[in-house]
């Protein structure tokens, strides 16, 4: 299958003159996206999702390597008629009206009337947009509004590859489930789908593969299929003991070992309360054993061993841990 | 097609702005007080009607020009709408365009509308019900001159912040504005200040050439010719502007949003 992107060590730099420091955004990061995937682009605040899709769009400009769109140079103006992009927040003339702020895009894609007339009223309809707002002040739209008009105006063109960054935060349920499924259904017509998302839980549902990053650098990059590959067992142990240099052992068994925090507010206080009971998650059922045989000598009390299925949660987590916080 | 699109759009935001209405109906109010100097001889009346009328529209064409052109693409990247925008096939050039030109057609129908109350109150006042020719192309020429300066503003936006830009826009227009000063520096003795002057004088816009109202004040200056004054005036308009747009371009084409 052809790429729809192929990134080649894109870097990006900052240079902050007056503290004469450098930050690296995106470092050395190479990629590859096919066509007719969703594919999930994964990474904490700040880790360069979007200042890699900015630099694709040609928003802001590599400090090193390059990449192609569709079999073209990024940022190439003959491309973006072929491509869309939802921003993470739903940035739009408020003044303007759902319809009228469609019709203006539509007009950026030189699309004639009545065709663009066509265009706007199947985008709306797509989003499931109530036609009562079509002709209201965007001012007036809810948060669930405004992301539906966003996705909207990214299908005005009838893209080939669309950059979709957050599109379902900060939703009401019913709506996050309806937009997840929208954005899922662009698979089926053929679209590729460049996903930066932090609903991790919708990326394992809706993606074939992600890549996770991490300050600038790619970590690690697959099939989601194979990085939640086996099980993982997680074990919640107490004892008095464990505090006591045991602690340091069992972090250099598992790779997860936290505390269990109380999060019910029956006292009416809002932080999280400490249960004295550690929780300790490992995918090696050696290690698993060894945890355990840990415990008991330590005069330690094993409350439960659960094996779960690995979720791309526990990869990312674990991923991005890994590489020290 | 691109372009004109992004002026609409321009147009609609830019007469959203409630500043810009306070400086219309400021200027309009000024011109309005013209009947009120009638206790004036009425061949004074009429030169008081005419200075004031066309101050007026300079002075609120000014800050309307001003405080239309300094925030139109700083806001655009301040609320990141320009995102949705130049994602799409736009390209940069385009965008500034669109962005002049919808700044100048708003400065134009504001001129426009001070410019027509101000020639109905010289009809009104007029004893044999006539405008004077000299004060349509006043209003023309003011047109002009507010379009070099919305090039202007329109070209500090792409680097500077509406502050810095307002001070700097205000200030150029000042100083082009005392271009008999200026050229009188260029024959300065000392080689330091007359190259300053050169400088001053040749490099900053001559806004100086667009008031039509010196002559008003000062009737013993006679032009020659005063149609191929205007419309020198007029190309210098065109060209003056169309380096400054370009000079906007290739710094906007540079510029990370």
């Amino acid at each position: 299958m052809a790429a729809a992107i192929s990134i080649q060590g894109l870097t990006k730099k900052y240079v902050d003159v007056w503290q004469k420091q450098e930050v690296v955004a995106v470092n050395n990061l190479h990629l590859e996206v096919e066509e007719g995937e969703i594919f999930g682009f994964l990474g904490r605040n700040g880790a360069g999702k979007t200042t890699t899709i900015k630099m694709l769009l040609g928003l802001i400009f590599p400090t090193a390597g390059d990449a192609t769109i569709l079999g073209r140079p990024m940022g190439d103006n003959n491309v973006k008629r072929e491509l869309a992009y939802l921003p993470e927040e739903t940035y739009f003339y408020d003044s303007m009206t759902g319809w009228d702020l469609l019709d203006f895009y539509a007009r950026l894609f030189r699309i004639p009337e009545p065709e663009r007339s066509r265009r706007v009223k199947l985008a709306l309809e797509k989003v499931r947009l109530q036609p009562d707002a079509w002709k209201r002040s965007v001012r007036g739209y809810s948060k669930g509004m405004r992301q539906r008009t966003g996705i909207a105006q990214a299908l005005i063109n009838d893209p080939k590859l669309l950059f979709l960054d957050e599109p379902t935060s900060g939703l009401d349920p019913i709506a996050h489930a309806e937009l997840r499924d929208i954005v899922a259904s662009l698979k089926d017509e053929g679209k590729t789908v460049f996903l930066s998302s932090h609903q991790l839980a919708d990326v394992e549902l809706i993606c074939s593969r992600v890549a996770i990053i991490h300050n600038g650098k790619l970590l690690t990059t697959g099939r989601i299929k194979d990085l939640t590959a086996g099980e993982r067992t997680e074990i919640i142990v107490q004892g008095k003991e464990l505090t006591n240099g045991v602690m340091d052992k069992l972090k250099a068994l598992v790779p997860i070992v936290e505390p269990v925090y109380d999060h019910t507010d029956e006292s009416g206080s809002r932080e999280p309360v400490p249960t004295g009971k550690l929780r300790l998650s490992s995918d090696d059922n050696e290690q698993t054993t060894a945890v355990i045989d840990l415990v008991r000598s330590a005069k330690g009390t094993i409350i439960s061993v659960v094996p779960h299925k690995r979720t791309l949660e526990d990869v990312f987590v674990e991923t991005v841990r890994k590489e020290g916080i | 097609m691109v372009a004109l699109a992004i002026a609409r759009q321009t147009v609609r935001e830019a007469l959203r702005r409630r500043v810009m209405w306070i400086f219309l109906v400021i200027g309009v109010f000024l011109i309005a007080l013209g009947p009120v100097f009638g206790f004036l001889n009425p061949r004074d009346s009429q030169v008081v009607l005419k200075s004031l009328g066309l101050a007026a529209i300079l002075l609120a064409g000014l800050f309307i020009t001003i405080v239309t052109c300094i925030y139109l693409i700083p806001v655009e990247i301040e609320r990141r709408t320009i995102y949705t925008v130049l994602s799409k096939p736009v390209q940069r050039y385009e965008f500034v365009l669109g962005k002049f030109l919808g700044g100048f057609a708003t400065v134009f129908v504001n001129i426009a509308a001070m410019g027509i109350v101000f020639l109905a109150m010289l009809w009104m006042q007029s004893p044999n019900h006539k405008v004077p020719p000299e004060m349509v192309k006043g209003v023309m020429l003011t047109f002009f001159q507010m379009m070099l300066l919305a090039a202007l503003a329109i070209f500090f936006s792409t680097f500077a912040t509406p502050v810095v830009n307002f001070f700097l826009s205000f200030a150029i227009f000042l100083v082009g504005n005392l271009s008999t000063v200026t050229e009188s520096l260029t024959t300065n003795r000392n080689p330091l200040v007359s190259g300053v002057g050169r400088v001053i004088h040749y490099l900053l816009p001559n806004f100086g050439n667009f008031n039509i109202q010196n002559s008003i004040i000062h009737p013993q200056i006679e032009l020659k010719n005063v149609d191929a004054f205007i419309m020198q005036n007029i190309a210098y308009a065109f060209i003056y502007s169309a380096v400054l747009l370009i000079l906007a371009i290739l710094i906007f084409d540079r510029r990370e949003v």
